[in-house]
């Protein structure tokens, strides 16, 4: 819109302040620290603990911590391509965070090593590995009829071979996906302003497809990640949960990373409150879309009464599970729910910071809720041991380390994309908006 | 009550909303308090540069809500524990999860209803005649493309002359006195 009054101009440097590098230097140590936790929870937890699982809790941890970077880098890259297809300004402004989200996929497959050697090929966490011989498992009475059914009847899909080959193409996939996505964004800014609609219309062919692949693809992961850790349990509503779970945690990090680099240029100029209101106003969308997948599930399943779905829900609640059920309610909706129901807390960035740190917590508490239930020494008995706060130390410690990269990746690139219509309109002042 | 006479007010027009925001910040720190903006959409600058404060439409939409759901979910803990208890599959009487959707509708329902309903009361809505309609270039522009600001006669710093000079030095495109 052409009017007199522009005071603001697109700062000469647009690449990340020093400060990113402090954040990167705390990232580290606050990692490091956390892995001398993990190991000494480990030992604690396989010497001191009644049943002696230190290591395997080590396991489980970063099986958690796994699927929570995981959730971060290609949630990432699904958000970038919703935000191509949906357009707006709001788009523009966490397009660059959220490529150098995206960027960090070489560390997810490097996470994901363990989780498939020790996990599946070795046994460690997935029963239909483990007792893939399941007549003789049945015999020796290590597992009941309902499991080797399960295993039975699941293996054309659960087995070690195509656990690795499904991962595998799914990254190679989504790391084609990031690559072109980055690059083509990169050419966009170097060309020049005409040609806008070209890219735009290229972007949108490759992210509407794209969007509806990585949901697909994103449903068999969980699957095989973590809902097949209960063999005999199955929910066709489980995929899109961790679809939203992930926008769930990746918008508010976009939202943080924005408030924390608006204390200097190239962000003070172009991150006005009216796109930090838009934002926090789709986190609050995500918060109901989220309660409504997780509540509806659960309705379904309760109305249904069947003892082939029920007993997920009472491993989860039952044996002390309650209390972490119930917290997760309040941590997941309750309280972002009622924090972002108010217009001011949006527009304030140190409130709006808050909401966004609870948000993240909340999807590391549910995840340990949806984990660690599936093994039979934790199932409906919740218990002291030193092995369980391993779900504290290996996630902080990997989500501190895919951090470091983050930060890394936000300084390679400048952090506002220029070649955007928007971009005149993210300069002009807050009320000349229409 | 018999018609009061006179003007109004005096009503500049803007062709963008930051001129109009611009004259409305001035106005502001003039000392004119009594005026107000009209703009063919929501300008939410033009509000607070005339010293817009808080409505109470939040707080009647959250009591509203809260209503809502006290109001559903007691119905049909009365209805199933009390007033027609019927054994379904062999769940208890009180089975809250049921109740949860039919809770949630209201507490929408009655909040969109207290915030619509209240949001018009608090306006002082309907109304049925408004003076600022006798400007013809506010019949014309005011849905569209224009943006006016009004300075009321009632503000006691009111001058017909002096806020008429006050307003044209904000280039606008036209002032006019607006009649009762």
């Amino acid at each position: 819109m052409a009017n007199g009054h522009f005071d603001k101009r697109l700062p000469s440097s647009l690449a990340a302040p020093a400060f990113v590098d402090t954040w990167r230097r705390r990232a580290m140590l606050a990692g490091l620290a956390f892995s001398a936790l993990a190991v000494i929870l480990g030992f604690l937890g396989q010497t001191m603990d009644a049943e002696h699982l230190g290591w395997q809790h080590l396991l489980r941890g970063w099986l958690d911590g796994f699927v929570m970077c995981f959730g971060f880098c290609f949630g990432g890259m699904a958000l970038l391509m919703v935000q191509h297809l949906s357009g707006g300004k709001w788009g523009l402004i966490v397009r660059r965070p959220l490529e150098a989200m995206s960027r960090t996929w070489p560390m997810i497959v490097l996470l994901f090593i363990p989780v498939a050697v020790a996990g599946a090929t070795m046994g460690q966490l997935y029963p239909w590995a483990r007792y893939a011989n399941w007549t003789a498992a049945l015999q020796k009475g290590l597992i009941d009829h309902d499991m080797a059914h399960a295993i039975r009847w699941k293996a054309p899909m659960l087995n070690v071979t195509n656990f690795w080959v499904f991962s595998l193409v799914c990254f190679a996939v989504f790391a084609l996906y990031i690559t072109v996505l980055n690059r083509w964004s990169i050419q966009r800014d170097a060309d020049t302003e005409p040609n806008v609609a070209y890219w735009r219309t290229r972007f949108e062919n490759l992210s509407g497809f794209g969007v509806v692949l990585y949901a697909a693809l994103l449903f068999g992961l969980s699957i095989y990640w973590v809902m097949s850790l209960d063999p005999t349990w199955y929910s066709t509503i489980y995929g899109f949960q961790y679809l939203v779970g992930q926008a769930f945690v990746v918008l508010p990090l976009a939202l943080l990373t924005l408030i924390g680099l608006s204390k200097a240029e190239p962000i003070r100029s172009t991150f006005r409150v009216v796109e930090q209101h838009d934002i926090g106003k789709l986190c609050f969308a995500i918060v109901m879309l989220n309660i409504y997948f997780a509540f509806g599930a659960f309705l379904i399943i309760w109305s249904g009464n069947s003892p082939e779905e029920i007993p997920w829900y009472l491993d989860r609640i039952r044996g002390g599970w309650g209390v972490i059920a119930t917290l997760d309610v309040i941590f997941h909706w309750l309280i972002p729910f009622s924090l972002l129901l108010s217009r001011d807390l949006k527009r304030i960035k140190s409130r709006l910071a808050v909401a966004c740190c609870i948000m993240i917590f909340a999807g590391y508490w549910d995840m340990f809720w949806l984990i660690e239930p599936n093994f039979k020494d934790a199932a409906r008995n919740l218990h002291f041991s030193f092995g369980i706060f391993e779900y504290v130390a290996v996630p902080a410690a990997l989500f501190c380390f895919w951090l470091v990269y983050y930060f890394q990746q936000l300084k390679n690139r400048p952090l506002v994309a220029t070649n955007d219509p928007h971009l005149a309109e993210i300069l002009e002042h807050d009320y000349v908006h229409a | 009550m018999p018609l009061p006479e006179g003007i109004y007010g005096l009503m500049a027009e803007f062709d963008s909303p930051s001129d109009l925001v611009h004259a409305a910040k001035a106005a502001h720190a003039e000392g004119y308090r009594r005026m107000d903006c009209y703009t063919p959409y929501p300008v939410e600058e033009a509000a607070e540069a005339i010293g817009f404060h808080r409505d109470e439409v939040s707080l009647v939409c959250l009591i509203g809500g809260l209503l809502g759901l006290a109001a559903m979910f007691g119905l049909e803990t009365w209805i199933n524990v009390w007033a027609y208890p019927l054994n379904v599959a062999g769940r208890p009487y009180y089975s809250w999860p049921a109740f949860v959707v039919p809770a949630y509708e209201w507490t929408i329902l009655y909040a969109g209803l207290s915030a619509c309903f209240g949001m018009l009361a608090l306006n002082g809505l309907p109304k049925l005649y408004h003076p600022v309609f006798n400007a013809p270039n506010f019949r014309n522009g005011a849905t569209t493309d224009k943006f006016f600001l009004c300075v009321e006669s009632t503000d006691p710093k009111f001058d017909v002359m002096e806020t008429r000079s006050f307003l044209e030095a904000h280039t606008p495109v036209s002032v006019v006195e607006v009649e009762y």
